[in-house]
Order: structure tokens, then C-alpha cells, then sequence
């Protein structure tokens, strides 16, 4: 009985595992790029900031082993960390304040039955795919100092004239107001977590004799926490990430006011060609992005509500 | 239905249409405000410089001087740095996409040894912010591999998978297709190719454009990958070109708004393409999380 069983059973095995063969094999095939991409483009990368930033490689001479000296200098010495992680931090907590309130408003807006939805969707939607380079040099002239719009505005309210950012005070909420300008994708990304609210939430909360404000509070927004936490996570990661603005309009100034943490190792790599320090820099601020994302997660069970046996 | 009940529900129809009304308002208010900051560049555009600087301000141009245009276009090659960034863009998206949609059905169909490692590490690699790996892949491309001055560094990378997020977003996409389909076509003796090729990316053709529409925007945007990669002029690309071309014409504002909106063109041609998808796209990043 033993054997017969084993003949019977055998077999079938065996043509199962080659099935599996053949498909493991077309996987690896299709999987080829990504294996190319996530060892060359991004983990060989990781250790290499890793390593780099342990020497002190200015692209010239070969680099020198010098251990921990860059992260010293940097906590010691550095003249402009300091500023710079405050102005990076400044920038990302007015920008997804800003970015979050603005959008959401927007959404819950056009999530009411009104007219021409998708047309005004596409106006605010439209900053969002503009090149950023454009964007900051347009914005630049609104915010000119003697004719710019802003100051227009300004002297018709009979207020003194801004140099907005020229200005080292008041740089980065200008810059801050034009990244909230263009959280377009927030806006849709909401939109659409708002349209899958269900209905018979509300109607069953309206029955009860729950008010517009009760509705919101206790439905709306719950539902809603998911992608609330996606889209803070994301427009977290992306404002603490800012480069663009320092590159395109002011070049970290005035002063250091907008010498955000990027555009800081882009300056040290680039044009003071020191790659080691840089790289010290690099994992800093790696450190600080990990820090911030990290609370979010830690903080996220807390808030969000999570729809019964859904966890997919 | 009592009157008092019947009452109740006029009153709260009234009150809604009201409400309706209030926020129609409020959203065309905003829309103006959004799309303000275009028209006041496009208008600046379109002036003398001595209109530009009187007071107080117009809002519409007296003449509308479509000869800023031409003057821009002599100094500002657009033409040509369309051409470079279309160059770099094209390859890219075809290529980001193609590779993405083939990942994606591996995690998203096929059963393989270490697909969950794979896979971990591919997630992992999307909350790895960009910066991280700049300098290093920096020092890679330039001295190991020779390609200074060159749009490979930009393009290589997207045949590697475009990205860990597209991947995600078109395995999702794959997810969402009932398996039957592919069974059926198994049956019929199709190979995983002839399943991936003539069922499953007809079936997400949305989602693909949606990924290239994401490259292309990215691409559009990295203004800093550039400025590291291409040092001579004639390499330029849009971004690069008009960061420059500010720099030279700091007082001639028309000119320089004549520059920027002809930049904004291609972005708002793209998106009005792709309009459709773009949001449909949009909504499942966020709600496939």
C-alpha cells in the first residue's frame, strides 16, 4: 500500500514543481530591471554613502579613511547646519500645515454636488504638472519687491512694502505658500478617498438627526484618517526634501535663510566638491527624515480607523 | 407624511441649496485665487516693460504684444531645450513603464522563491527619500562608468523597474484583475507572456499611462539631477535653460515671463492629454495604501 501510494502521489508532484519552475523562471526574467535597480540604484548606493562619508574623498585625491571626523566637524563646526536644519524644518511644517488644511478644504468643497467638478479639479489640479523650475521663477515676479502683485496688494492695504524673498525673514513662508500652491495631487488624492465615504454612514447618521458638523466630525473624518496619514507621510517626506526653490530662485539666501538641508549638501558635493562631508550630511539628514517618519507611524495607530477585518 | 414632517424636509432642502449656492461661490473664489498667479505671469507676458511697472497694475494687457514672444525666442532656445528634455523624457517613460508593468505582474501573478524578499526590499527602496543615494550614484555614473555631461545618468534609471512606486501602483492595478481571466487564456495554452502581453497590459493600460504621466512629471521637476549631469548649454533642458536664462535677464520681466510660460506649455498640453487617467491614477495611489 505504502509504495502504490508514493507511485500515485509522485508524479503529480513532480509536475507541479516543474510549473513552478517555469514560472519562477519568466518571474526572474521580468524581474531582471528591478534586481539591477534595487542593487546598483539603491542598496549599493546606501552603503556607499555609508562609506563614503567615513573618508574624506574630495573627488581630487584618493580618499582617506578618516572614521567619524565628518560627523564631528559637522556637530561642531559647521557653520551653517545648524540654520539649516531649522530653516528645513520651518519650511516642512508651515508647507504640510499649509498643504494639508488647503487641500482638504478644497476637497471637502468639491466633493458637494456642484457644477463643472472636473473643470474646477483640473484648475487646481493644474499647478501640480508646470515645471518647478517655471513655477519658482514666475512666482519670483509676483513677489518682486517694487512692482511684484503681492506688494501692489500690500500698498493698497496701506502697508509697507515686503521684499517677500529677498527678504531673509520672510523667505520661507513665501516659499512655503507656493509649495502649498501646488498640492494639487493632495486635493485629488482626497477627493477621491471622499467619494468612498459611504453613503449610508451619513444617511443612517441623518436619520438620528445628526447635524452637517456631527456628520463630519464622527464620519467623515474617520473614514478619512487613512489617507489623511498617506498624504502627510508623503507631503512630510517631500517638504523636508526641499531643494528646488534654493536652486532655481534664491540659492539658500538671504544669508542662510533658505539654505535648506538638501540644497546644504548639494553645495558642500557639487560646488565645494567635498563628497565625504557631504555624504555626512546626506545620512544627517537621512536621520532626521527617519526620525520625523518614524514618529508618524509610531503615532498612526492612535488615530487612524481602520474599518473592521480590512487590513489589506 | 405629516405637515410638520413635510415642513422639515422643504426647510432642509432650502437650507441645502443654499448651502450649495455658498459653496459654489467659495470654490470660484478660490479657483481665481489658484489660478491667479498663471494669469498675472501670462499677462506680465504679453506687456511692455513700461506697463509692467505702472500703477496701479492692469489686470489685461492694453495690446497684447505676442511679439515678446518672438524677442524670447531669440535668446531663449526653447525649441531647442524641448528637444533635450523630450530626449531624455521619451526613453524614460517607454522604458520606466515597460519595465515597471513587467515587475509588476511578476509580484502581482507569479509564485517565485524569495518573493517576499524581493518584495520587502522593493517596498523598503520607496521610503528611501531620493537624496540619500544622490552622491554615491553621483561618483557611479560620472567616474565609473564615464558618462559626464550626459542624459544617461537621467535615463538609465528607468529601465531599472521606473521606480519602486510604479511597480506598486501597477501590481495593485494587476491585483484588481480577476485571475479567471488569465486561467482561461492558460487553458487555451497561452505562456505567461502571451498572458501578460495580450491580456493584462490591455487591461491596465490606464494604470501605464498613469505611470508615464508620473515619470514624465518627475523628470519635468528634477531640476537638481540635471544641474548635476549637464554642464554645457546646448545640453540644456527646460528647467536648466530658464534657471539660466533668469539669471542673465534679472530686470527684464516680460521676457523672462514670456520664457516661463512658454516652459508651462508643454506640462499643461501633457496634462490635458492625459487628464483623465492622471486622476483616476492619482485616486488609486492614495486609496491602495
Amino acid at each position: 500500500m505504502e509504495t502504490i501510494k508514493m507511485k500515485t502521489i509522485n508524479p503529480l508532484q513532480k509536475r507541479r514543481s516543474r510549473i513552478f519552475s517555469a514560472e519562477a523562471r519568466v518571474a526572474y526574467i521580468c524581474l531582471i530591471p528591478a534586481f539591477l535597480g534595487l542593487i546598483f540604484l539603491t542598496y549599493l548606493p546606501l552603503v556607499g554613502v555609508l562609506g563614503i562619508s567615513l573618508t574624506n574623498w574630495t573627488g581630487l585625491k584618493s580618499p582617506v579613511f578618516i572614521g567619524l571626523d565628518n560627523y564631528i566637524k559637522i556637530f561642531t563646526t559647521d557653520p551653517y547646519i545648524k540654520d539649516s536644519i531649522i530653516s528645513t524644518i520651518y519650511f516642512a511644517a508651515l508647507s504640510v500645515t499649509g498643504s494639508m488644511i488647503y487641500s482638504l478644504f478644497i476637497a471637502l468643497l468639491l466633493n458637494r454636488k456642484i457644477p463643472a467638478r472636473g473643470f474646477f479639479r483640473a484648475v487646481f489640479y493644474v499647478p501640480y504638472v508646470l515645471p518647478a523650475a517655471a513655477i519658482y521663477v514666475g512666482w519670483s515676479w509676483l513677489y518682486e519687491g517694487n512692482f511684484g502683485f503681492f506688494n501692489y496688494v500690500l500698498s493698497e492695504l496701506g502697508l509697507n512694502k515686503i521684499l517677500f524673498i529677498a527678504d531673509s525673514s520672510f523667505v520661507v513662508p513665501s516659499l512655503s505658500l507656493i509649495s502649498v500652491w501646488l498640492a494639487g495631487n493632495l486635493i485629488v488624492i482626497f477627493l477621491a478617498g471622499l467619494q468612498n465615504v459611504p453613503v449610508v454612514y451619513h444617511e443612517a447618521a441623518e436619520m438620528d438627526g445628526a447635524g452637517g458638523w456631527h456628520r463630519f466630525r464622527h464620519i467623515t473624518i474617520p473614514c478619512m484618517t487613512p489617507i489623511i496619514f498617506y498624504n502627510l507621510l508623503m507631503c512630510l517626506i517631500a517638504n523636508l526634501q526641499v531643494v528646488t526653490p534654493a536652486l532655481a530662485l534664491t540659492n539658500g539666501g538671504p544669508g542662510n535663510s533658505s539654505r535648506f538641508l538638501t540644497y546644504l549638501m548639494y553645495d558642500q558635493a557639487f560646488v565645494n566638491y567635498r563628497l565625504g562631508y557631504a555624504c555626512a550630511t546626506t545620512l544627517i539628514i537621512f536621520a532626521i527624515l527617519a526620525v520625523f517618519t518614524t514618529v508618524l507611524f509610531k503615532t498612526s495607530g492612535r488615530w487612524i480607523y481602520n474599518e473592521g477585518g480590512d487590513d489589506k | 407624511m405629516s405637515t410638520a414632517a413635510y415642513g422639515r424636509l422643504r426647510s432642509r432642502k432650502r437650507r441645502d441649496r443654499t448651502l450649495n449656492i455658498i459653496t459654489f461661490a467659495v470654490v470660484i473664489l478660490f479657483a481665481i485665487l489658484a489660478i491667479f498667479p498663471i494669469w498675472w505671469i501670462f499677462r506680465t507676458s504679453l506687456m511692455t516693460n513700461a506697463e509692467i511697472y505702472k500703477y496701479p497694475p492692469s489686470l489685461i494687457p492694453a495690446n497684447w504684444l505676442f511679439s515678446n514672444y518672438e524677442k524670447t525666442l531669440q535668446v531663449f532656445k526653447f525649441w531647442k531645450y524641448l528637444w533635450n528634455t523630450m530626449v531624455i523624457i521619451v526613453p524614460s517613460c517607454l522604458a520606466g513603464t515597460f519595465t515597471a508593468t513587467l515587475c509588476g505582474y511578476a509580484f502581482a501573478r507569479l509564485r517565485f522563491r524569495g518573493k517576499n524578499l524581493i518584495w520587502a526590499l522593493c517596498v523598503g527602496s520607496m521610503l528611501l527619500p531620493a537624496m540619500v543615494t544622490l552622491i554615491p550614484l553621483y561618483i557611479g555614473w560620472t567616474r565609473g562608468l564615464g558618462f559626464s555631461d550626459s542624459y544617461w545618468p537621467l535615463i538609465l534609471p528607468y529601465f531599472c523597474g521606473g521606480g519602486a512606486f510604479n511597480i506598486f501602483l501597477i501590481r495593485q492595478f494587476i491585483m484588481s484583475i480577476p485571475r479567471e481571466l488569465d486561467q482561461a487564456a492558460t487553458i487555451d495554452g497561452a505562456g505567461y507572456f502571451r498572458i501578460l502581453f495580450n491580456i493584462i497590459m490591455p487591461a491596465i493600460k490606464p494604470a501605464m499611462i498613469v505611470v508615464a504621466l508620473f515619470i514624465f512629471i518627475t523628470l519635468w521637476n528634477d531640476l537638481l539631477q540635471q544641474m548635476i549631469y549637464i554642464n554645457s548649454s546646448d545640453k540644456y533642458t527646460i528647467a536648466l535653460g530658464l534657471t539660466n536664462f533668469r539669471g542673465q535677464l534679472k530686470s527684464d520681466w516680460s521676457l523672462t515671463m514670456a520664457a516661463t510660460c512658454l516652459s508651462f506649455a508643454p506640462g499643461v498640453i501633457f496634462y490635458l492629454i492625459g487628464q483623465r487617467y492622471f486622476v483616476e491614477g492619482i485616486t488609486l495611489t492614495g486609496l491602495k495604501n
